[in-house]
């Protein structure tokens, strides 16, 4: 189990993270959900022993990171989000002295890691070219396997499928999946909804350093107001009258980004043309109009204020 | 790759990977990464040898008030290639600050005074290896044959070495701006091999800079070196200011280094 509690990352006059408590569960894949900047590697960094915290307590497997960070260093492994890999080195000689440092396997035991971590990733044949040389995605899956090698009690991937074609992709899913099968925890960071919807097993939103929600992605959905999103675009500049909308009591809540309305409601279908009739009336011109289910993206606007771009 | 087949890595798996493992691993990575371009130790190697046959004969045949000048100049120079190659540790860690590769290190499972030592002594030992061909070379022209000899001299670069890429880590990790790190270095490099008994002896330098000299790790190396290859008496002044520099700088590039991470600087 993983523990934060009231961690905080000072960097001279920002608070990269602020005041963050969060518990990981033994076992289950979580997802760190949250814009660029929004302190998701400080706190990986942190969890791993890299910086130290300037307020608060964070434990690994009842391990103080502050006073216990060699042992720490022993259980976790990371993948960088972006490779983090020696450019002179093949692919095979990363993960091989990788491995050297970080587990006990004899020379057979490791190479026989290395090669089946290669082979699953399609990297086999390249594992002598030197890593400067290679394209991003499969530098970023080097880096990737660095962890899918080591098999660490705590895995932690920052944005692990960036620079990955689709295939790539749902193979890196899959393989991420196993470990935690195997017993490993595993932490993800990623930007990407699709993917901490469908990786997660809970997933924590993290926006200007402090946790702002965690639960399991069909919970999170189900706690956003009305269970439906209505997403409006409007005429560039005009001012939107939202007491047009809040007037109906299926309306939970308006918010609007620019030309872009986002209403959480419930009924949609029966309410659309009733909306739609009502802003006509207002004289606001509407270019275009979808009805969904909530989507992580939606909690995400609703608990930050903002979309995750 | 199935889930029978690998196991999840336990805690209690690493117990037996002992420290001193682990820093001659952080040494080995340093050592690799000079194997992968051999064709600098050979490129570096030629153009030493030209170095000397061609500069350090003409010189030694110009220079008339220091008889045996040559064999002066061609020990000076190995040290002095020792010094400048250790330097190059300075220049990787710097690099890989910025890229972000030290992060990736510091989450290795090793503690952080042992990260230290193997990255101080791989850089050493990489200077070694890349000066041995020369010293091969000075040593077969000149006919040092003694075993103790040569075993003392290697000892005297080695401990150079060691101490050159402790101060080079110390300002790697004390200047933060890539220019001012590039001019610090570089400066500091021309310092203590200029200004020192490595190329020319003491009583024909300028008094500015015969007032350096005594001072500078390359003289205490070259002055050692040259009395052990010569089988005279160890130079117990020389091998002790060895000590001391490797000492002050080793232990100085730590506590920088520590100041520098707990900051967390390299964010």
């Amino acid at each position: 189990m993983i523990g934060f509690d009231r961690a905080g990352k000072r960097f001279g006059t920002l608070d990269a993270v602020k005041e963050f408590s969060m518990t990981i569960q033994d076992e289950e894949i979580l997802g760190l959900l949250g814009p660029n900047g929004a302190g998701k590697t400080t706190l990986m960094l942190m969890m791993g022993t890299v910086y130290r915290p300037t307020s608060g307590k964070i434990s690994v497997n009842g391990l103080d990171v502050v006073q216990h960070p060699n042992d720490v260093r022993k259980i976790i492994g990371i993948a960088f989000q972006d490779p983090r890999v020696d450019g002179i080195l093949g692919a095979f000689d990363v993960l091989n002295w990788h491995l050297k440092m970080t587990t006990n396997l004899d020379k057979v035991e490791r190479e026989d890691r290395v090669e089946k971590v290669l082979r699953a990733v399609d990297l086999w044949d390249a594992r002598n070219k030197r890593t400067w040389l290679m394209s991003g995605g499969m530098r970023k899956k080097v880096e990737d396997c660095k962890v899918l090698a080591q098999r660490p009690k705590i895995a932690v991937f920052d944005e692990p499928t960036a620079f990955l074609d689709v295939p790539s992709r749902l193979l890196m899913w899959k393989m991420i999946r196993e470990l935690r099968d195997e017993g490993s925890t595993v932490i993800v960071a990623t930007n990407m909804m699709d993917e901490a919807e469908r990786l997660s097993d809970r997933v924590a939103i993290v926006n200007l350093g402090k946790l702002v929600a965690i639960d399991t992605p069909e919970q999170l959905k189900g706690k956003t107001k009305g269970g439906e999103v209505l997403e409006l675009t409007v005429g560039n500049g005009q001012e939107f009258p939202r007491e047009c909308l809040t007037q109906f009591s299926e309306v939970q809540e308006v918010n609007q980004e620019n030309n872009k309305v986002t209403v959480y409601l419930s009924g949609g279908r029966l309410l659309l043309p009733k909306i739609v009739e009502t802003l006509t009336n207002r004289g606001v011109k509407i270019d275009s109009v979808h009805l969904k289910e909530v989507t992580l993206e939606d909690v995400f606007l609703n608990y930050t204020g903002h979309r995750l771009e | 790759m199935s889930s029978s087949t690998i196991q999840v890595t336990d805690s209690s798996d690493l117990s037996g990977q002992s420290t001193s493992r682990l820093v001659l691993q952080m040494a080995r990575r340093d050592i690799a990464t000079l194997f992968r371009t051999p064709w600098i130790i050979i490129s570096r190697s030629l153009a030493f040898i030209i170095q000397l046959f061609v500069f350090a004969y003409l010189i030694s045949g110009l220079v008339v008030k220091f008889p045996g000048f040559f064999p002066y100049y061609a020990v000076g120079s190995v040290v002095s290639v020792v010094a400048s190659i250790s330097f190059i540790i300075g220049y990787d860690i710097f690099e890989e600050a910025e890229e972000g590769l030290l992060d990736y290190l510091l989450t290795l499972p090793i503690p952080r005074r042992e990260f230290i030592i193997g990255r101080a002594l791989g850089g050493a030992i990489r200077a070694m290896i890349y000066t041995i061909p020369m010293f091969a070379i000075v040593a077969v022209l000149e006919n040092f044959s003694n075993p103790l000899s040569l075993l003392a001299a290697v000892l005297d670069l080695f401990l150079l070495a060691f101490g050159v890429t402790g101060l080079s880590i110390t300002v790697a990790v004390s200047v933060r701006s890539a220019n001012r790190f590039d001019v610090v270095l570089a400066l500091l490099e021309l310092a203590v091999s200029r200004a020192s008994t490595a190329l020319y002896p003491l009583a024909f330098m300028p008094s500015y800079v015969a007032a350096l000299a005594p001072f500078s790790p390359v003289t205490f190396a070259a002055d050692s070196t040259r009395a052990a290859l010569s089988g005279s008496s160890l130079d117990i002044l020389g091998l002790a200011g060895l000590l001391a520099f490797v000492a002050i700088f080793l232990g100085l590039g730590a506590t920088f280094y520590f100041r520098r991470l707990e900051g967390g600087v390299y964010a």
